[in-house]
């Protein structure tokens, strides 16, 4: 079943001097389950192609459907509460909230979905033991560790139930066995949970794990291989 | 959990917060003490209108207020007398004759209005009989014929006041910790009159040294004021029937209230005792005081607007008509002091809005953060919101309690701003105020402190809401 189906996606960055086309007529689409990698140079528009798929970004041209909304069209608004029901997110610099706990952190999101207390206790208790913190729910940020803060964020990102996950270089302040545990985690929630986890990265551990990886140069998509 | 975050984030910069708190402290302890002592000072000075100078009602004739003739005197007493004793409503009632006369004494002369009154009665309407100084006689109770009470101020315009450095004096003074060369000094006038004061200070600074007054000064001239109680007092004033007529009286007590304008004016002596002179009958009287049981504003109307419709050929005015001072205060006062909490939030509310905004600033990756997860832009503006409110409120509590604290401590024990005693006396405002506020200012307080926090998050909330999640995500 699609998940995200993107057709001739544009974007183009007016500068004061330039115009930059981030990206470049990409046609794509993403099944459910599936656990696929962007990767690129730096500046070849794969973060530029990600924003946009968790509609932070508009596209200058085409379009983004996900389950049939097609999400550009969609008022800014009307945008937030879609990336709330559909979207999870992973950032680069974890991005916790640093006066919360790390069970906190991951209620917050099913807070505002409105859920009850007692489904969220249940699901970040859960969600957290599963990212192997379990004994660290009551511990903030600052006492965590990158690798461990990174793995609050990804409980965070599955907390809302999401259909896909957005991770935009989750690995990139991650040491090698950081990287290697949190990979193996997100793997293991995508097979579990069956939800659809999209990385841009340009980490070769991660591209290793990808069973799809997608290559963008200059904005357009040169490659898209599929593994088993 | 918004809340939370909200309470979590104010602790966030410990210092910055605490700075801030500290000012909304400061800020709102001033602001209600000095209520608290506006307060003090304006129910002072209603009390005293009220139960000093002109009671809750007067009754008078309407002609005696463009003609204070004695032949104007309050029409159909009778009836209205018979009205009064079978109201409910009054607690106390009482009359005044009125006469404006020329008062005399070998020294010195004023004008005065000589109020004929029944002491007893007038005890219950008029707090004066305990306005009695130190020293100076009594209410009516010494057994001398036709007896006069007259304020200190006139005592003093008519030279009945002088100083003595008495024996007793010498012997306070050294209670009080003066040193032997001091009462040595003094004792070079032991037992000389002085019978102006400003002649009694030029001697005193001839034979104290300058820090020796301003230790003692104030207890010396205190201690050395001698009243000439029994002395003569000479009146004159037009009858009934308009003939010059005179008659002494002789001075049994010396009264201070906190109105200057009040005690010049006026003098109390008992109604028996001019009344043939002056040719009143039993009947007559110039004006009828009035105290009622309910001191309430709309009862006191209620009490006038009837007996205006009943005894329509009498005046008949409420203490705020006729102390207008104390009236406007009643009806104005409570506005002041909120006017007073607006300037100083309003002042504070700019240091509230450079915090909040700085506190915006710094968390912008955050705020980007949250957008892009799902925070809608009411959320983001209630988080900041509750934040100023949190930060604001916090510091409003601890001023409130310090401030009410401040005026509980100082309501029992008073504050006496004896320096300038005389001015605020001159305006008949009491130089020894008990500060005091209402439950419900604390209440009205608090409802502003929400508003300013309110008020005050707006300009970094817009701020927040103006962030493009994508930009706020990008920032270091």
């Amino acid at each position: 079943m699609k998940v995200i189906d993107i057709n001739n996606l544009t974007k183009i960055y007016n500068g004061s001097e330039v115009m930059v086309k981030a990206v470049n007529n990409i046609s794509l689409s993403f099944e459910q389950g599936e656990f696929a990698a962007i990767v690129g140079p730096s500046g070849s528009g794969k973060t530029t192609l990600l924003n946009m798929i968790g509609g932070l970004d508009k596209p200058t041209e085409g379009e983004i459907l996900v389950g049939g909304t097609n999400i550009g069209g969609l008022s800014a608004s009307k945008l937030i509460d879609f990336r709330l029901k559909n979207i999870g997110f992973v950032f680069q610099a974890y991005n916790l909230i640093p006066v919360l706990t790390a069970k906190e952190n991951v209620e917050f999101i099913m807070e505002l979905q409105g859920k009850s207390r007692l489904e969220r206790d249940e699901r970040s208790i859960a969600l957290l033991s599963a990212v192997g913190l379990g004994e660290r729910v009551n511990a903030r940020p600052a006492k965590l560790s990158g690798g461990q803060q990174q793995r609050v964020a990804v409980a965070r990102a599955l907390a809302s139930k999401p259909k896909f996950v957005l991770a935009d270089e989750p690995t990139a302040n991650l040491d090698s066995k950081s990287t290697e545990t949190l990979l193996d985690i997100m793997e293991e929630l995508n097979k579990k949970e069956n939800i659809t986890f999209i990385f841009s990265t340009h980490d070769q551990r991660v591209v290793n794990k990808a069973r799809r990886v997608i290559t963008v140069e200059d904005g357009c998509v040169v490659s898209d291989e599929k593994r088993n | 959990m918004i809340w939370n975050i909200s309470w979590k984030n104010v602790w966030r910069n410990r210092s910055r917060s605490i700075v801030v708190i500290c000012a909304v402290t400061l800020g709102t302890i001033s602001g209600v003490f000095v209520a608290g002592l506006m307060k003090g000072w304006v129910d002072q000075r209603i009390h005293s209108a009220i139960h000093t100078e002109v009671s809750h009602i007067k009754i008078q004739n309407p002609e005696y207020l463009n003609n204070e003739e004695l032949k104007h005197t309050v029409p159909n007493y009778n009836k209205i007398e018979a009205y009064l004793n079978n109201s409910p409503e009054i607690k106390a009632w009482t009359k005044h004759t009125k006469i404006i006369a020329m008062a005399s004494t070998s020294r010195g002369n004023t004008a005065l209005a000589i109020k004929g009154i029944n002491p007893e009665e007038e005890k219950a309407i008029s707090d004066v009989y305990t306005k009695i100084v130190d020293n100076g006689g009594d209410y009516f109770e010494s057994g001398f014929k036709n007896p006069i009470v007259i304020s200190e101020k006139t005592a003093d315009q008519l030279r009945l006041i002088n100083y003595i450095i008495s024996q007793e004096l010498l012997d306070s003074l050294s209670r009080l910790g003066a040193d032997e060369n001091l009462v040595n000094s003094l004792n070079q006038v032991k037992d000389q009159r002085f019978i102006t004061e400003k002649k009694f200070k030029a001697e005193l600074e001839l034979i104290l040294k300058p820090s020796e007054i301003k230790e003692f000064g104030a207890n010396i001239m205190k201690l050395a004021k001698n009243y000439k109680i029994r002395s003569k007092v000479r009146f004159t004033f037009t009858d009934m029937d308009g003939e010059m007529v005179q008659k002494s009286f002789r001075v049994c007590g010396i009264y201070k209230t906190t109105n200057t304008m009040f005690d010049q004016m006026n003098a109390f002596i008992r109604t028996d005792d001019i009344a043939e002179l002056a040719g009143f009958q039993n009947s007559d009287c110039h004006e009828i005081m009035i105290i009622l049981n309910n001191e309430k504003d709309e009862n006191v109307k209620l009490f006038r607007d009837n007996l205006k419709s009943k005894f329509g050929e009498t005046n008949v005015m409420s203490w705020k008509e006729l102390a207008p001072d104390a009236g406007m205060m009643a009806d104005f006062m409570s506005m002041y002091y909120y006017m007073i909490m607006g300037v100083i939030f309003f002042a504070l509310a700019f240091g509230i809005i450079n915090t909040m905004l700085m506190a915006v600033l710094e968390r912008i990756k955050e705020l980007g953060m949250l957008m892009a997860v799902g925070m809608n832009k009411k959320r983001v503006f209630n988080m900041i919101m509750l934040e100023t409110i949190f930060l604001t409120i916090v510091g409003s509590i601890a001023g409130m309690i310090l401030g009410g604290s401040l005026i509980g401590i100082f309501g029992k024990v008073g504050m006496n701003f004896a320096s300038v005693q005389e001015g605020f006396e001159a305006f008949g405002w009491s130089a020894m105020v008990y500060p005091n506020i209402e439950i419900s200012f604390f209440f009205g307080v608090t409802l502003m402190v929400i508003v300013v926090a309110i008020f005050s998050s707006i300009i970094p909330a817009r701020k927040a809401l103006k962030l493009n999640p994508v930009e706020a995500l990008r920032t270091e």
